[in-house]
């Protein structure tokens, strides 16, 4: 099962945090912030995957590669899209490569909904993320996979907020939408 | 309210980037229970994100979240449906689930699938939610007509389910199958490929049936991800490894080869590199050769850029590695070493630019280092540290394993150690020294391994002993000169080092340099885990330089030798104060021997002719404290197997007068530093260097917890300790009788030998130190043993290298290797009791359903297997019971409620029940379910688990109602149902 969805931009800001198990607010921070530093030290065009961080890797069985079905997180899958990166930390029963799909099926999500989606987007729309990411996961586990529903499912619970539209944006492609000229260096 | 909700919006927010908000939690119950929908939702978010199972309002919030759950908008319902999952609880679990099973018929496909999945996380905590819910899962699961989406999200639970109990899911296969074929669905073709992976050991028959169909998936599909999960499930499904029986399976298994091979070969997709390097580790268990063949391209990735790719890759080469490509493999990652260096610093330079935050901190030296060093292997990657120990520890593991059975060149072999060494310290030397204390643990770990390693040959390979001693030599002496500056005393390979050039002595090239090296690293401060091995390692080259019985006894001689004496008693001296005992008392023997060898030889008169002997006690007595019997290496589990004596009683105290003598033992010493100053005085040179070790108290604390496991030597010196000791004195007693100039010592001379006469006088009617055998190890017997497998092992050895490595030795039969079996078994309950103690962040606790059965009957299919379990985890079962039961007491009136909706889900089951054909099965059960008014006597099934709820029983009779709905699950509640019916 997936046990976190992350999302935090090329500062390590949060924009989205989803724990599917509960977990104290102190040491989700910590679990972030070692992600972070682990993410961001990789070098352009390394795999989508990364090593445990020590907060995982401390208690889980990463060594032993019998167990491979257990309940212990053991696979941290990114992707990095413009500012943004996108994380999930699932177990061993799920597959990695899907999850790279599911991240692409859930940054196209919004995409659709915020037409050229962009980290301001998602920051004065955050609770659409979390909308849109329960159409597609819930308690841990993938409930659809397919664009065009998850959409449909977003749009039926109200319409969408529109950031106000104050500069001309251009490209259509996804990576290249997303805060394409975005110059907003944090808060 | 508006207000109310944009705020909690904003909180939410905030608590994203770590605040804390759950002060806040009343007023996200308010805003929950808004009735307009956007408030609603915000309101439901908050809780999302902030609730936890300790939250206070969650009672209060139980009753909103059942009228949500009955409210007749599909999007108002689907809030708390995506809720609970987040915040649920066993009792809440219980409340809910009444309200949520209708909502499995629900006509929207959207609801469905959540309450599904809801329905899941709700039996990870409540195991009963499954009895009522099962079955309508699988009608949905089953209802061909069932909406596409809805039936992925049920595979998807279905999954998650079937790794836990594979059992219950055997007769889903068929139609899992069907879905599998037919369904366009990737992600669900997964799941369902990776739920087969589950089965397939269970029901050897899914095999061949499963065999064609994800043969032309992984001949036909474009997706990469399917691809590589239909490999995947074909390795783990076991179905590589039944291929024997048809020239099927070898086909597949190249196919799934080579199509591997393609998706590392394929350029600019590292995810599909490191994907298939996961799939190479899991096959290379079972089909090592298949997976040597793509040497090449697995070589390739040990030098990608990307460190995620390296570490798989590092895993799958100490798989596969064998006796002919070890040393290409192993000089690959050294060079990997070796050319890092410099970038390591570099990183560190980069990270301070970057400004992110380190763990470790930085020291100032550090930066002045990097300039000296020069500047090679900048477009090298950068390698974190604990990768680079990884490296180091995977290079160890693959050259000592099977014994160093893939080892063939062990003089190249100690090269790499000694090439280790020096670089393992650059781990050291990046953290700054204030911080040695967190590196200690890896860094020095590192390098006590390496050193271990030397020693280990040294051990066990007789030919290479001279050459390892030389090396470990060299490696002191240069330390000693400062020639590496890397190198400190603290470091971990100093240990074993010293250990191996105290016991080997003989083969040293210059036993003066090493003494000197050896005094030098004793005198600078460290710990006493590393004072314990130089100390036992300074008399051994003393004993092999002054004990040569050839030389006659010259006056320079006689002057070297009482030089070198004043000098090694001038370096134990501030030992015997030493705060950690084991130094003291190795420091206080060793300084009195020696102090009693300086009498000898300076009674000794010297003369250039040969006649003139040299004293005995530095030719004979001291030599041979150390030589006697060979030392091997033993076997983890070898101890374990030493027969306990009878009569030996360990619980008693040895001497029950022990404060006594320890009192006495202290007035003795109390009177020793006279006399030392004494004998100082007349026997010995002045000491010209001042002490340079640290104050006491700096060392406390430090407490050397592994010596005397890792330390073969350390442990059984210590531990025959006193019978050393005793039959030392009676030697020099027995040969200074003959010796006119010794004037006996008195009583109270030796410090510590007060207690051990006490100790040797009061043990010695009814214990015997010397008849615990463990120096009764059978050498010779297992030695040929196991060196005869050795050599098995490797066919075609080199003629000019004859090389025995002698085994680890162990107590009892040679053939049974118990070491594996109890270091294996150790470990493994190790690793389950850890399992069971500390859960891993983020994991979900599903211990319960994996107790939990399914069908309810205890004639089920794998039933057997089942109760097996049972009475393994017997013990937990009945906590988890009684806990079960106190929580059902506490909400008795909530249950009764309950039941109206279960009881039409119980009929459900005992349809499903008899359909179930019955195995074997307890006959005394069945009779029991079928007729239970009857209640026959509660039979003891598990007798803990029995007798605890044989006690809870009496208090729940007010609630048969609701017991009669239920299934006995299991032992203990038959006993429970019936005692409560009666």
């Amino acid at each position: 099962m997936i046990n976190a969805v992350l999302v935090f931009n090329n500062a390590g800001q949060p924009r989205l945090t989803k724990f599917y198990t509960q977990l104290e607010t102190s040491v989700q921070q910590r679990l972030i912030s070692e992600i972070f530093t682990l993410v961001s030290n990789r070098p352009a065009g390394s795999c989508n995957f990364l090593p445990l961080p020590p907060l995982l890797a401390s208690s889980g069985t990463s060594h032993t590669s019998s167990t491979t079905h257990n309940d212990t997180p053991s696979l941290v899958t990114y992707r990095h899209y413009a500012t943004l990166y996108f994380i999930i930390i699932s177990t061993s029963t799920e597959s990695p490569l899907a999850l790279i799909d599911l991240i692409q099926v859930y940054v196209e999500a919004l995409d659709r909904l915020f037409e050229n989606v962009c980290e301001l987007d998602l920051i004065f729309n955050f609770e659409t993320l979390h909308t849109t990411l329960s159409e597609m996961v819930v308690g841990g586990v993938v409930i659809e996979t397919q664009l065009e529903r998850v959409v449909e499912g977003v749009r039926a619970q109200g319409k969408v907020a529109k950031r106000p539209v104050n500069e001309g944006r251009s490209g259509s492609g996804l990576g290249i939408g997303m805060g394409g000229n975005f110059a907003w260096a944090g808060r | 309210m508006d207000l109310k909700a944009t705020a909690l919006l904003k909180l939410v927010y905030l608590e994203m980037f770590g605040h804390d908000m759950s002060w806040a939690s009343f007023h996200v119950l308010e805003v929950m229970s808004s009735p307009k929908y956007p408030q609603k939702r915000i309101g439901y978010l908050g809780a999302v994100q902030s609730f936890r199972p300790d939250t206070e309002v969650l009672m209060l919030a139980t009753n909103l979240l059942k009228k949500d759950l009955t409210s007749t908008s599909p999007i108002t319902m689907s809030l708390p449906i995506i809720t609970l999952p987040h915040i649920i609880t066993p009792s809440l679990a219980l409340s809910v689930l009444s309200d949520l099973l209708p909502r499995l018929t629900h006509s929207h496909p959207t609801l469905r699938k959540k309450t599904i999945v809801t329905l899941y996380r709700l039996a990870l905590v409540y195991p009963e939610t499954l009895r009522p819910a099962w079955p309508k899962i699988k009608e949905r699961l089953m209802d061909e007509n069932e909406d596409p989406s809805v039936t992925a999200a049920i595979v998807n639970v279905v999954c998650e389910l079937g790794w836990r109990r594979p059992h219950d899911f055997l007769p889903l296969a068929p139609r899992l199958f069907e879905l599998l074929v037919d369904s366009g669905n990737n992600w669900m073709a997964i799941k369902l490929i990776k739920l087969f992976a589950t089965l397939t050991p269970l029901e050897p028959r899914l095999v061949k049936k499963l065999l064609p169909p994800l043969t032309s998936i992984i001949r036909t599909t474009p997706a990469m991800s399917l691809l590589y999960e239909c490999i995947n499930g074909i390795i783990q499904g076991g179905i590589l490894g039944s291929s024997d029986e048809s020239a099927g399976g070898e086909e597949i298994a190249t196919l799934c080869v080579s199509k591997l091979r393609g998706m590392i070969m394929v350029e600019g997709d590292p995810n599909l590199k490191y994907v298939a390097l996961l799939a190479f580790n899991k096959i290379v268990v079972t089909h090592p050769f298949l997976v040597a063949q793509q040497e090449d391209v697995i070589m390739d990735c040990l030098d990608s850029p990307d460190i995620s790719i390296r570490l798989r890759a590092l895993d799958l080469v100490v798989g596969m590695v064998s006796s002919e490509n070890l040393m290409s493999i192993v000089g690959r990652l050294m060079r990997q070493l070796r050319n890092s260096r410099s970038a390591t610093t570099e990183e560190l330079n980069q990270r301070q630019a970057t400004g992110v935050i380190e763990p470790t901190a930085d020291s100032d030296d550090e930066a002045s280092e990097t300039a000296i060093r020069p500047d090679r292997g900048t477009e090298e990657p950068l390698l974190p540290d604990n990768y680079k120990t990884d490296v180091i520890n995977r290079i160890l593991e693959m050259c000592s394993s099977n014994n160093y059975g893939n080892l063939e060149d062990f003089e190249w072999y100690i090269d790499i150690l000694i090439q280790l060494i020096r670089s393992a310290p650059i781990l050291r030397s990046n953290s700054s020294i204030e911080d040695s204390h967190s590196m200690t643990r890896n860094g020095s770990d590192v390098s006590e391994r390496i050193g271990d390693e030397l020693r280990n040959v040294a051990v066990k390979v007789k030919a290479i002993r001279p050459p390892a001693t030389k090396a470990a030599e060299s490696v002191l002496i240069s330390m000693y000169n400062g020639n590496s500056s890397s190198l400190t005393p603290a470091s971990g390979a100093l240990r074993p080092l010293s250990w191996v050039i105290g016991e080997y002595a003989e083969h040293l090239d210059t036993p003066d340099g090493a003494l000197t090296a050896l005094v030098h690293i004793t005198r600078s401060s460290s710990p006493s885990d590393g004072l314990i091995i130089y100390l036992q390692a300074l008399p051994k080259i003393f004993a092999l330089m002054a004990g040569e019985d050839q030389l006659g006894w010259s006056p320079e001689r006689k002057t070297m030798v009482s030089l070198l004496m004043a000098r090694i008693i001038h370096t134990l001296e501030p030992l015997a104060m030493h705060p950690d005992l084991e130094v003291q008392e190795r420091a206080v023997e060793f300084a009195e021997l020696l102090k009693l060898a300086a009498e000898a030889s300076a009674g000794q008169d010297a003369s250039s002719d040969i006649g003139q002997d040299a004293p005995l006690l530095l030719t004979q007595a001291i030599p041979s404290l150390f030589s006697g019997q060979e030392l091997n290496s033993v076997a983890v589990g070898a101890q374990r197997n030493v027969p306990l004596p009878s009569g030996l009683d360990l619980d008693e105290p040895i001497n029950a007068n022990l404060s006594n003598l320890l009192r006495a033992v202290e007035a003795a010493a109390l009177n020793e530093p006279n006399e030392d100053d004494f004998e100082t005085y007349y026997h010995k040179a002045p000491p010209s260097l001042p002490n340079q070790s640290q104050p006491a108290a700096s060392r406390i604390g430090t407490a050397p917890e592994e010596i005397v496991s890792s330390y073969q030597q350390g442990g059984e010196e210590s531990y025959l300790d006193p019978d050393i000791v005793a039959r030392r004195r009676a030697e020099r007693l027995e040969r200074n009788k003959d010796d006119p100039f010794y004037i006996a010592p008195t009583e109270s001379s030796g410090t510590s030998t007060p207690l051990h006469n006490i100790l040797q006088s009061n043990n010695g009617p009814d214990l015997d130190l010397d008849e615990i055998p463990i120096m009764q190890l059978d050498l010779g017997k297992t030695d040929v043993a196991m060196t005869g497998q050795a050599s098995l092992k490797r066919p075609k050895p080199k003629p000019r290298q004859r090389i025995h490595i002698a085994a680890d030795e162990t107590l009892g039969s040679g053939t049974s290797t118990p070491r594996n079996d109890d270091s294996e078994n150790s470990l493994e309950g190790v690793q389950r009791l850890k399992s069971k103690g500390k859960q891993s962040l983020l994991q979900v606790d599903s211990s319960n359903i994996g107790a939990f059965s399914l069908e309810g009957d205890g004639a089920d299919t794998g039933i057997d297997f089942e109760r097996q379990q049972r009475e393994e985890a017997e013990m937990a079962k009945a906590m988890r019971e009684v806990e079960r039961l106190r929580l059902e007491m506490q909400r008795a009136n909530e249950r009764i409620q309950a039941a109206q909706g279960v009881s039409l889900e119980g009929t459900v089951v005992k349809k499903k029940k008899k359909k179930a054909k019955v195995v074997d099965g307890e006959p005394t059960e069945v009779v029991k379910k079928k007729k239970p008014k009857k209640a026959p006597a509660v039979i003891d099934e598990g007798q803990v688990g029995s007798s605890i709820t044989t006690e809870v029983v009496k208090a729940k009779k007010k609630k048969k109602k609701i017991k009669v709905l239920e299934e006995p699950t299991e032992a203990q509640d038959v006993s429970m149902d019936s005692g409560e019916q009666a």
